[in-house]
């Protein structure tokens, strides 16, 4: 028994130099690569998600000028507030946005998926389309969200309108911004007129 | 012979522990849940979404309301709680699907959904920059009215948001049990 | 020879153990199952029924026609009125009454799940609060043509409270079983609010 206790600790000793301490080396500097392979892999479908969920990375489009996104030439028309109505809490104020929407891929139902119309002023505060409010709109104007399916073909224009509602002191600095499905993280940002 | 007591030992710390830390885990739920934010009545709190701050509460016997163009009388078994708050969105539009009257033993009352879509209902849809006056309207029984905490969150059921947890203190009671200020009936209509 | 037999026999006790051990729980599992069941209770049709979730006191069974409680009824149909006191005994808010009564045989082929309205002031199916009693009924339509007898009888369900579910780890109401029966008599038409 003793003898091969003793035979076998000094062969210990011997692989600690030489192969094996070449490839623990080889192990460990692996580990530097493997790491971050690890993290990107399992997170890979959070972050897609992730992106694909939130309107993040914002492209300025000049006012009066259209911009092809989700499939469409997105042209906004006009941005006014809607002064003089009743019921209205006292710092409350309309504001609408009209588009006009040059069809492209007239697959909107699919490009368009969760459209969303918003405001956003200096600070980064956003408002999304308000129910409260309920402006009567010619019959061919639309909200985004029945453009989509409204079965529209390529070449057309339609018209587009979403009402919102928001504090006297956001009005200067407001901007329109859109955001689609087929386009997140990407969302359009309308510059206010130079004036 | 000290080994083995220190392995007798350890192992007994090790059970200790485990067990403790057994014990000792908030229910899954609880885990999972909302994160509260407490205040009192006045305060304003800052939760997520929203910010909240309470005036005042108020009960009655009855409610009054206008609902498409009839006027409506409820009455209860119990007592009709009324607690008229400051919504505010703060970053984005938002909104509030409700509240919860905690009694103090924890038994939990949502809003009355018997006010249907009365204007001034809950859902409460609101916008930053806007800040709104609401109404909750709890239906509670006359013990559950003292030392009470009002919860309320964004969305009903979600995890890992914030809740306004605010204590609503102590409310007289006269001799006959019931708070001292309540009143016969209470008009809806009437702005908040 | 004996000492190897006591270690053999020892070791296929050791072995052996998990699968003699599964094999008595079925075994015992079987024959508490092949027990004769016990009966379902019928409750006084003037009794308060405690169920998990509700305090349930039946009030009064009638038939109605034309307009129940703020709804219609079809021409060729007719209501059945069940009128109960409901006390939530939970700690939330709840509308999970909508099982708790239920059409018992010949009827209970009555597919359609009852409307339940409260009486107070007509409002559909609203939460009750805890500790609140309110009179509830539950109205079940039937063909007009279809005859009844002097009584009716329900089956009362009920449900267990789990703190954690299997599937979800959250508290809840499961495992609906009925808890007993109650029948009813049939009052004389003159009812339907």
């Amino acid at each position: 028994m003793q003898a091969v206790d003793t035979m076998s600790r000094s062969r210990m000793a011997e692989g600690r130099s030489g192969t094996e301490r070449k490839w623990r080396r080889r192990a460990l500097w692996a580990l530097v690569v493997l790491l971050p392979a690890v993290i990107v892999e399992t997170s890979y479908g959070s972050v897609r998600t992730f992106l694909g969920n939130n309107d993040l990375i914002a492209r300025d489009v000049a006012w009066g000028s259209a911009a092809h996104f989700g499939g469409s030439d997105w042209q906004l028309t006009d941005l006014r507030t809607a002064l003089g109505m009743e019921g209205l809490p006292a710092n409350a104020v309309p504001v609408l946005a009209d588009f006009t929407v040059t069809v492209g891929d007239p697959d909107m139902r699919n490009l368009w998926v969760g459209c969303k119309v918003f405001l956003t002023d200096a600070s980064g505060r956003q408002w999304t389309p308000t129910a409260t409010v309920s402006l009567r709109a010619p019959a061919d104007v639309m909200i985004c969200a029945s453009a989509a399916f409204s079965g529209a073909k390529k070449g057309d224009r339609l018209k587009i309108r979403e009402t919102f509602m928001v504090p006297k002191d956001a009005i200067a600095t407001i901007r329109v911004a859109v955001g689609v499905g087929s386009e997140r993280p990407y969302y359009l940002r309308f510059q206010r007129p130079e004036s | 012979m000290i080994r083995r007591v220190s392995n007798v030992v350890l192992l007994v710390v090790a059970v200790a522990l485990c067990y403790g830390m057994q014990t000792s885990t908030p229910h899954y739920a609880r885990l999972t849940g909302l994160i509260p934010v407490r205040g009192g009545i006045g305060e304003t709190i800052e939760a997520r979404s929203f910010s909240l701050k309470v005036a005042k509460i108020g009960f009655a016997h009855t409610l009054k309301l206008n609902a498409f163009g009839k006027e409506k009388v409820l009455t209860t078994g119990g007592l009709w709680a009324i607690v008229t708050a400051e919504l505010a969105a703060r970053d984005a539009s938002t909104s509030v699907w409700g509240g919860i009257w905690q009694g103090p033993a924890g038994l939990r009352y949502r809003t009355s959904e018997r006010l249907g879509v009365a204007p001034g209902a809950p859902p409460f849809s609101l916008e930053p920059g806007l800040p709104r006056k609401v109404r909750f309207v709890f239906e509670i029984p006359a013990d559950q009215a003292a030392n009470a905490t009002l919860l309320v969150a964004s969305a009903r059921f979600s995890a890992l948001d914030s809740e306004a947890q605010i204590k609503l203190g102590t409310v007289e009671t006269g001799a006959d049990g019931l708070p001292a200020g309540v009143i016969e009936t209470f008009d809806l209509d009437q702005p908040i | 020879m004996f000492g190897t037999l006591r270690g053999k026999l020892k070791a296929w006790i050791t072995a052996g153990a998990g699968t003699i051990a599964a094999i008595l729980v079925a075994g015992l599992l079987g024959a508490f199952g092949a027990l004769p069941k016990p009966e379902i209770q019928h409750f006084a049709p003037d009794a308060t029924i405690e169920t998990g979730q509700w305090l349930i006191k039946p009030l009064r069974l009638h038939v109605g026609e034309e307009r129940v409680y703020g709804l219609p009824v079809k021409p060729d149909e007719k209501a059945v009125i069940l009128e109960v006191e409901l006390t939530n005994r939970t700690a939330e808010s709840t509308k999970d009454y909508f099982t708790a009564i239920q059409l018992a045989a010949p009827f209970a082929d009555t597919t359609e799940s009852p409307l339940i309205v409260l009486t107070r002031d007509q409002t559909m199916s609203p939460e009750l609060q805890p500790g609140l009693p309110e009179r509830m009924a539950y109205i079940w339509t039937l063909p007009k043509d279809r005859s009844l007898p002097a009584s009716l009888s329900f089956t009362v369900n009920t449900q267990i409270y789990k703190a954690r579910d299997n599937l979800y780890g959250t508290p809840g109401w499961y495992n609906q079983h009925p808890a007993g029966t109650v029948s009813l008599p049939l009052q004389a038409k003159g009812g339907g609010a």
